[in-house]
Order: C-alpha cells, then sequence, then structure tokens
C-alpha cells in the first residue's frame, strides 16, 4: 500500500514540477513527460517572422504546412511572385524566416493538428496553400460558400483570424470559431 | 444479487451517457431567429432605398452579406468538447483514487459469507471502481458525439484522433470488465490497463 503511494506522489510530483517549466521542445521524449496542451498548432515566436509575414496577412504558423511546402514558397524566386505580390526579402531575412518556418513545420512538430497535416501530406505534391492540404479541406467543406466567399468581412478560407477568433495564438478548435455575420453558425 | 450489481452499473453508465448526451444537444441546440416588428421595419426601409435609386445599396446586396456589430466573441464555457475533456480527466483521477482506496481483505482459503460479499461490494475501493467506468463510458460517449468528425478510418492508425478513440474506447471496456469481474482475483490487472490505455489516449490528443 505504502509503496503504491510512492508511486502515486512520484508520478504527481513530476506532473507538477515538468508542468511549470516544460516547453513544447520538438523532441519525443521531452514531449511525453511534458505535460502543456499540444493539442492544436505550436504558436509563433519569433519576432522576425511574426513582423515580415505579419505585416501583409495573418502570419500562419509554420505547423500548417509540411517542411516541403514551405522550402518552395521560402525561395528568392518563390517570394517576387508570393500569390501574386511581390514580397521579396533580403538575403539574411529570408534565410531566418525559411529556417524557422522549416524547423517547426507540420512534420517536425508534436502538436497534435500539425501531426494531422503532415499525416494527409505525407505523400503527394506539397501543398503551397493551407487550404490545398486535406485534412483543413475537409474541416471546412460543411460551411456554406455564402458564409466565407459570400462573405465580406471573411471572402476567403485563407483569413483564418476572421473566424478562428484564437488563431494567433494557434488554437483552431470548434469552440473558438465565430464566423462574421453569422454568430449563431454551428456545425 | 451479483447480477443486481452489475444491472446497477450498467443502469449508472446508461443514466452518465444519456446525459453527456444531454450536455451535446444543449451545445448543438438551435437558435431560432423569430422576426420582431423592429426587423419587419429594417427590411421594409431597404426598399425604401432601392425605390431613391442608390446604386450603392444595391451593390452591396448583390455582392455579400451585410457586415453586423457582433459582440467580442468568448468561447463557451460548457461544450461537448469541454464535457468529453473534464469527464476523461475526471476517468482518470478516479482510477487513480481506485487504485490507492484502501481495498477489503481477500479471502482466499474458503468462500466468502454473504456479508463478506456485501463490505467487499460497498467498500471504498469498489464504489470508486463502478464510478471510474461509468465516467469511462460517459467519456466515450461524449467523445463519439462531440468529436465524431475527428474521426476517419481513411487516415489510419497513426493518425492521433484515430488512435485516441481506439485507446479510449478499449480502456473504457477494460474498465467495465474488471467491474464485472471484481472481486475476483485479476480485475485489478484489467482495471490498471484500462486506466493506462485512458491515460495514453488522453496524453496523444492533449
Amino acid at each position: 500500500m505504502s509503496k503504491k503511494l510512492k508511486v502515486v506522489a512520484l508520478l504527481a510530483g513530476v506532473l507538477l514540477t515538468n508542468g511549470t517549466y516544460a516547453q513544447a521542445e520538438e523532441n519525443f521524449g521531452k514531449w511525453l513527460i511534458n505535460f502543456q496542451r499540444t493539442k492544436e498548432v505550436k504558436p509563433v515566436t519569433d519576432k522576425q517572422y511574426l513582423k515580415e509575414c505579419g505585416d501583409c496577412h495573418f502570419a500562419y504558423q509554420p505547423g500548417l504546412l509540411p517542411a516541403r511546402s514551405w522550402e518552395k514558397l521560402l525561395t528568392a524566386d518563390a517570394l517576387k511572385n508570393h500569390f501574386g505580390d511581390n514580397a521579396e526579402l533580403d538575403r539574411d531575412t529570408l534565410q531566418a524566416i525559411h529556417d524557422y518556418a522549416v524547423e517547426n513545420a507540420a512534420d517536425k512538430s508534436f502538436y497534435k493538428r500539425s501531426r494531422k497535416i503532415a499525416l494527409a501530406t505525407a505523400e503527394g505534391e506539397a501543398p503551397l496553400r493551407i487550404i490545398e492540404v486535406r485534412y483543413i479541406k475537409r474541416k471546412h467543406q460543411d460551411i456554406p460558400e455564402k458564409m466565407v466567399k459570400g462573405n465580406q468581412d471573411v471572402k476567403s478560407l485563407s483569413h483564418c483570424n476572421k473566424c478562428h477568433t484564437q488563431a494567433d495564438k494557434g488554437v483552431f478548435d470548434e469552440d473558438t470559431v465565430s464566423i462574421p455575420n453569422y454568430p449563431d453558425w454551428d456545425d | 444479487m451479483k447480477c443486481n450489481a452489475r444491472l446497477k452499473n450498467i443502469a449508472a453508465s446508461a443514466c452518465l451517457a444519456a446525459i453527456s448526451g444531454m450536455v451535446y444537444a444543449d451545445d448543438t441546440v438551435q437558435d431560432i431567429v423569430i422576426p420582431s416588428m423592429a426587423s419587419t421595419y429594417t427590411g421594409g426601409s431597404r426598399s425604401y432605398m432601392l425605390a431613391l435609386n442608390d446604386t450603392g445599396a444595391v451593390k452591396e446586396q448583390a455582392g455579400a452579406t451585410p457586415a453586423m456589430q457582433t459582440a467580442e466573441f468568448e468561447p463557451p464555457m460548457f461544450s461537448g468538447s469541454n464535457a468529453h475533456k473534464y469527464l476523461g480527466l475526471g476517468t482518470l483521477a478516479l482510477v487513480v483514487a481506485t487504485a490507492i482506496a484502501p481495498k477489503p481483505a481477500e479471502i482466499e482459503d474458503r468462500a466468502p459469507t454473504q456479508a463478506e460479499l456485501d463490505a467487499q461490494k460497498s467498500s471504498t475501493h469498489a464504489k470508486l471502481g463502478r464510478a471510474a467506468a461509468a465516467l469511462a463510458a460517459a467519456t466515450v460517449t461524449t467523445g463519439l458525439l462531440a468529436h465524431w468528425d475527428d474521426f476517419h478510418l481513411e487516415d489510419g492508425w497513426t493518425d492521433p484522433d484515430n488512435l485516441h478513440a481506439l485507446l479510449g474506447t478499449a480502456g473504457a471496456l477494460a474498465m467495465l470488465a474488471a467491474v464485472s469481474q471484481a472481486p475476483e482475483g485479476g480485475h485489478a490487472g484489467t482495471g490498471m490497463a484500462g486506466g493506462i490505455a485512458m491515460g495514453i489516449a488522453i496524453k496523444l490528443t492533449w
């Protein structure tokens, strides 16, 4: 009996101390003993990435695409025509952003939603748009077009943060969804 | 008497599952918008604008949904997803409590008397075990209701949600089996295996 109590106390101790300083290191061992929530997508922590990407659009978390996609997207040539816009960056900035995106890509992350994205994109061509990822497509397939394209406050599924109210924190669950002009919509 | 206790366990699980269903129903309740006099008036005002040949207004109508002023969004405190999460954590807590709760002395050398059997069934350990199994059943029910669209067989068993569902269900079944076997020997192993399976299931999607 006392032996069992000791084991339980030890486990509780590990649980309590670990939670205070655990960081979402992309390492299986650390993930296993890390009790911080990793259900969603790792939020962006890099200030340069936030500034350079976030100046023009929502700073998409690297965990929303696999590394192969970021490798294609973040080259000097690709940024000359970044979905119709010129988004060229100086060499050092591009290198830093590229490295951050690749290091935190979906296939290198232990965050649940990133793992699902990595599985969905493991085979075939690397998607360049997040809304082309099979998993993301499936999650949005039941939303009527009038709520997205026909909604002047949303316009496109690529504007994640228009409906996902905690997108900047990497949280994309259903409880935090609020579609502008359709506050009562529920999946 | 044993059959009676099993029936009680099944009934308790069914009740919790029913409550879980109600939580989900409440979460997905439709808000019926009943037209009011005010909405009739504002709806009518638009025709006056069209009559004034306001081309801007016409464009706005054809192009997109009119923008609505909405209050700051607050995620719901209680939802099907949250109910599932708290029930799962509650199950784990009860599994640990069951494991450390004092157990009645085992009688190996003779058949237990009716009084001893009753004492075993009404012990804290037995009550916690039954509660854990019932909560596990409710957790699985809420999970199926709140997250039915996260579960896709074509993604394979390495998908975290698929594995979570598989381990969670297996864990709940093992706990129910352990309660059903008790107080006979071997039920502790089944119960612990169920608890561990559920713990891993939670960790996978935590």
